[in-house]
């Protein structure tokens, strides 16, 4: 873990030195957030909309957004860049697991998931947004944020890894507009036509988003929190044993 | 103890690493008796597979570079060169046949060979959003050593290859010479018995390659093993004690540079020796019209 950790430290730097990639994780989150809310709200005044729970269309928004916000894979094209320019080998040159040099980045993933997912909630708080399930259920929804924002750095770094090209690993990301779209976003899973509920329930992000929910609108409903924990270490596990594998089998 | 082990800890108890590159200019170390080869490969070959269908990059490569060496590794482009040092570096798979570098099987212990080997790669392997510190840091932690001894390490190192001034600068803002020097810095971390260096000055202006030969002479001096690919032939002229020319994926000539000269004197009786660029042409069936076709061809 020292290793990972060395190369966790490593990839934080490096987002710091490039805010102009980070920005765009916070703003377009909070873009989708307002738009959504804004076109949707007076359909589903909360008064008479059970499924808000007595809150407004905004908290029920606010999943949406922080799985946008943990979905970019911005490390997988540092990844890219450190392949072209050799520093990959440089790295594979050294005596260090390989499940280090997958890790390293997935740490820093996951470090940069926590601080964003907080600051989205902390933005979204003042207006009129709050967190049923309370302080540690604020800390589940920030924990789950950035745990797929691991997973989905992970399967962004299998496609760099994969095809070392920049522009491949970059329409990879558009994998996550089916996955985001084709769930319960704008309404419950129940409510959605029969194909789309076919779909979404398919869909391991429906899991996750339904987790998402249950922690802003109600109290601990275990039910509905464990599957979107068991989606993301399930998912996780994959991606870094897909990786690992990847990186032995690097020539 | 092995070779490797006794010259590390000379390295050690002398403290050159220590040293300033002016302490270091009149250190003069006894060249390394050991009897383990400092790189041992025996029938090497790396066939895979392209669009355009199968391709013989390494077709049966054996060498034995002896500790303490220069070694230079030649061929005209497409050769084979590269492809060999990624086998004998970890770095690529090896289709069949064996390497044992420092006396380590790079296939079956691959992790430890790595500890005995650094590396650098034609393309300057630096990440350009470190400082030259961080970097340098980062690969001694990554061979095992603590944060503190990390840093004092890089302090050495940076000294050594005359970057102290450029330490805390990220690496982007360097220049071609000073990114090949912070490259061969960090190719020496963990104090290897054998540094790969595959085309180390290609790009650079003639003082930047300068630096650099002075910088692999002091290192060698330490009783590092150097494998050096080059497609300088006075620069292979100049630091090797020792060259192979490869060619097609196969080695076609091997030797020290003067008995390669006076083998091609005597074989075309010459009066004098040839230089080794013509030996070179000699070795890869080219002439000197041929070689600038191509390169008009190429720059074309």
């Amino acid at each position: 873990m020292t290793s990972a950790w060395a190369l966790g430290q490593r990839a934080l730097r490096e987002a710091m030195r490039t805010p102009e990639a980070l920005l765009p994780t916070l703003f377009i989150p909070i873009f989708f957030l307002v738009v959504n809310t804004g076109q949707a709200a007076k359909i589903f005044p909360s008064a008479s909309t059970s499924f808000l729970e007595g809150q407004g269309y905004g908290a029920f928004q606010l999943p949406t957004s922080l799985l946008l916000a943990a979905s970019f894979g911005t490390t997988a094209l540092f990844l890219v860049e450190d392949i072209e320019g050799g520093y990959f080998d440089k790295l594979r040159a050294t005596p260090i697991p390989r499940t280090a040099i997958v890790l390293g980045r997935l740490i820093a993933e996951l470090v940069k998931g926590l601080v964003i997912a907080t600051a989205l909630v902390l933005i979204a708080l003042p207006f009129g947004i709050s967190i049923a399930s309370g302080p540690l259920g604020f800390v589940l929804l920030i924990a789950l944020t950035a745990l797929w924002s691991v997973v989905f750095a992970g399967f962004m770094q299998l496609i760099a890894l994969k095809t070392r090209s920049a522009a491949a690993t970059n329409s990879g990301s558009l994998i996550f507009f089916p996955l985001l779209f084709l769930t319960p976003n704008f309404v419950p899973r129940d409510l959605l036509t029969s194909p789309i509920e076919a779909a979404a329930t398919l869909n391991p992000v429906t899991y996750l988003m339904e987790a998402l929910r249950s922690l802003i609108l109600e109290d601990f409903a275990w039910g509905r929190i464990l599957p979107g924990f068991a989606v993301v270490a399930a998912l996780g596990a994959l991606m870094i044993w897909l990786n690992v594998r990847l990186i032995r089998q690097y020539d | 103890m092995d070779d490797g082990r006794q010259r590390a800890e000379k390295r050690r108890e002398v403290g050159i690493s220590l040293r300033s590159p002016a302490q270091n200019a009149g250190t003069e170390n006894p060249a390394s008796v050991g009897t383990t080869p400092a790189v041992h490969a025996e029938a090497l070959v790396k066939h895979y597979r392209s669009r355009a269908g199968l391709v013989e990059a390494v077709r049966g490569v054996d060498l034995v570079v002896e500790a303490g060496e220069v070694f230079g590794f030649l061929g005209p482009n497409g050769a084979g060169k590269s492809t060999t040092v990624r086998m004998l570096t970890t770095l690529l798979s090896i289709t069949s046949g064996t390497v044992r570098v420092a006396g380590t099987d790079v296939t079956r212990e691959p992790d430890e060979a790595r500890r005995r080997i650094g590396v650098a790669l034609q393309e300057a392997g630096l990440d350009p959003r470190q400082t030259g510190r961080e970097l340098l840091v980062l690969q001694g932690r990554l061979f095992g050593l603590a944060t503190r001894d990390a840093s004092a390490r890089a302090e050495e190192l940076l000294e050594l290859v005359e970057l102290q001034d450029a330490a805390d600068r990220q690496i982007k803002s360097y220049s071609g010479g000073m990114k090949r020097r912070l490259d061969l810095a960090s190719a020496l971390v963990q104090e290897p018995d054998v540094l790969f260096l595959d085309e180390p000055t290609t790009g650079l202006d003639p003082a930047s390659r300068l630096t650099v030969w002075e910088e692999l002479r002091r290192i060698n001096r330490l009783d590092t093993t150097v494998f050096l690919t080059t497609q300088y032939l006075e620069e292979a002229d100049q630091l090797c004690d020792r060259l192979a020319i490869i060619d097609g994926g196969r080695i076609v000539r091997q030797g020290t540079p003067a008995q390669l000269k006076a083998e091609l004197r005597d074989r075309q009786g010459l009066a004098s020796d040839p230089t080794l660029d013509e030996v070179f042409l000699d070795a890869t069936g080219r002439s000197r019209s041929r070689v600038a076709g191509d390169v008009q061809e190429v720059s074309a």
